[in-house]
């Protein structure tokens, strides 16, 4: 089992209370590295403290056209 | 002109006659409830048909017209809804075992609105379980099949949506959108299906797959059709938080406009998550070039990259999907389709610090969006599914999971998913068919509430095409 897996291990086993394969919590590890890479990426090129998740609404309608 | 069947006829023009006195809601139910007949066992569109009750509600609405009362524009239409929507004192099963027999104790806003306009409940139809998946399978109530070939994908997760308006068995349909499960039923069928702005149209009394992303919408025969319906259910409503306070256009008042002078964005991309199919680009193609012809300026536009806005929009889908499911995750994942069941699994590995800046990137991803690739442009026009319509079987992911299914499942969101996180009004018009004889759909994105703009667009483009027009025999 591989650092990643083991952390997934440990989150399902000791956070989450889950019960998952090897074969699961390898894939899971995997995909989840994948979209928290991704995320982690865009946040590191774009985000400041003052970003505010409320913003989306804000920008919704202050663009609107209708 | 007039069809003998009064199934084949449109919304607007059945709710125009019916309206008219050239005919009655009475006969355009029994209508509808024939080609139910003929078309269910071919499809599996519906879960339940209400008949006796579908007609009872149509005498009630003849006899207001008789009396002098017109509720409006959908007086008397007979449509159906994808099950997720909630109908107080009735099933509702999200598409599910799990909901299988569970009474719903409050009815959505949507329905509500329908039912103050006058619209007749034919039943509700096939889904995705819990909206989830977009093709169409169902290991509960059985797949839903593509009416153009049986063989062949509806596109979900409304799936009966889109395949009961194409066989013309409702006039009208509720679908559902949290990463295209409007928009690919909606190509996948040929008909038309609009995933408007988030907050335009209430999410109360929805089954919700992501709080974030979830786009209530219709489907429908023609634009005109869905800009009619989408001025009846959009709105404000204190029920939901999200919706906006802005006023309901007239939509269907707006579609006479034409192209002309229009600036229209051509992107064919090539780049995502699926190659994009010869075929299907070029009839794309051909739709920019006839609206060219109509007097749109069409100008080619690149598209960002998308993968952020697309991990990004996963990202919450996972995490919002685990918690809610997770009592059910817990004790009874044995009633999750595997295909399902697996695809929310990663919510519960998320850092939450991850699922935050999801959420505050939307609004960096909006702005880039409409100063980048909508720059200068009133309507992005690009493909809505990549790739030819595949089968039944080819997709039946169940028995594989993991990461084919993330594959599978980001080739036919690859072009639609990300304006789920951007939460712009998207529009799938039917453009053509492939070399299988399936629909393939276009889409038209536009800006924050500007529905009525993909609407004059489609609409013009309807009026000088005939895709529409065909009806699968």
């Amino acid at each position: 089992m591989d650092e990643k897996t083991k952390t997934a291990a440990g989150i399902a086993a000791g956070l989450q209370g889950m019960k998952y394969d090897d074969k699961r919590l390898a894939e899971l590890a995997t995909e989840v590295e994948i979209l928290n890479d991704a995320v982690r990426k865009a946040a590191a090129a774009r985000l400041t403290f003052d970003d505010d998740p409320a913003a989306f609404a804000g920008i919704m309608a202050k663009e609107a056209r209708s | 002109m007039r069809n003998e069947d009064l199934a084949l006829d449109d919304l607007a023009s059945i709710a125009d006659d019916i309206a008219a006195g050239r005919t009655t809601s009475v006969a355009a139910t029994e209508a509808c409830l024939a080609r139910i007949e003929a078309w269910q066992p071919r499809t599996n569109a519906f879960l339940r048909v209400y008949k006796e009750k579908a007609l009872e509600q149509a005498k009630a609405m003849d006899a207001e017209l008789a009396a002098g009362k017109r509720r409006g524009p959908l007086h008397g239409v007979p449509m159906a809804h994808k099950d997720m929507y909630y109908r107080k004192g009735e099933v509702s099963t999200g598409g599910s075992a799990i909901r299988r027999d569970w009474v719903a104790p409050v009815t959505a806003t949507v329905l509500g609105k329908l039912d103050a306009a006058g619209v007749v409940e034919l039943g509700f139809l096939n889904m995705a379980e819990f909206a989830a998946g977009p093709t169409g399978h169902n290991v509960h109530h059985g797949h839903c099949r593509n009416p153009w070939d049986q063989s062949r994908v509806t596109g979900g997760s409304s799936s009966g949506s889109g395949a009961s308006v194409a066989a013309r068995m409702v006039y009208g349909a509720l679908g559902s959108d949290t990463g295209g499960s409007i928009r690919l039923p909606a190509a996948a069928c040929g008909v038309v299906g609009m995933k408007a702005t988030y907050g335009r149209v209430s999410r109360a009394g929805a089954v919700a797959r992501s709080w974030s992303l979830d786009h209530v919408g219709p489907l429908t025969r023609t634009v005109r059709d869905n800009a009619r319906m989408l001025s009846a259910i959009a709105g404000h409503d204190p029920n939901d938080s999200t919706t906006s306070d802005k006023p309901v256009p007239d939509y269907e008042a707006l579609l006479d406009g034409g192209v002309a002078g229009l600036r229209i964005g051509l992107a064919l991309p090539n780049d995502g998550p699926a190659p994009l199919d010869a075929q299907i680009g070029a009839a794309v193609q051909a739709a920019a070039d006839a609206l060219g012809r109509l007097g749109a300026k069409i100008t080619p536009v690149t598209l960002p990259d998308f993968t952020a806005l697309y991990r990004a929009a996963e990202v919450m889908v996972k995490c919002e999907a685990a918690a809610m499911h997770r009592p059910w995750m817990e004790k009874t994942p044995e009633l999750y389709a595997n295909q399902v069941r697996t695809r929310m699994e990663a919510g519960f590995f998320i850092p939450a610090t991850q699922y935050i800046d999801a959420l505050r990137l939307r609004a960096h991803f909006v702005t880039e969006f409409l100063s980048t690739a909508m720059d200068g442009v009133d309507a992005v026009l690009l493909p809505a599914i990549p790739f030819p319509l595949p089968t039944i079987e080819e997709t039946d992911t169940e028995t594989k999971g993991g990461p084919a299914v993330l594959k599978m499942v980001a080739g036919f969101t690859g072009l639609t998913r990300p304006f789920n996180t951007l939460g712009i009004p998207a529009l799938s018009v039917p453009c053509g068919f492939d070399t299988n004889g399936a629909p393939i759909g276009l889409q038209l994105v536009g800006r924050p509430f500007d529905e009525a703009m993909l609407y004059r667009i489609g609409h013009a483009y309807q009026g000088a095409t005939d895709h529409h027009l065909k009806v699968p025999v």
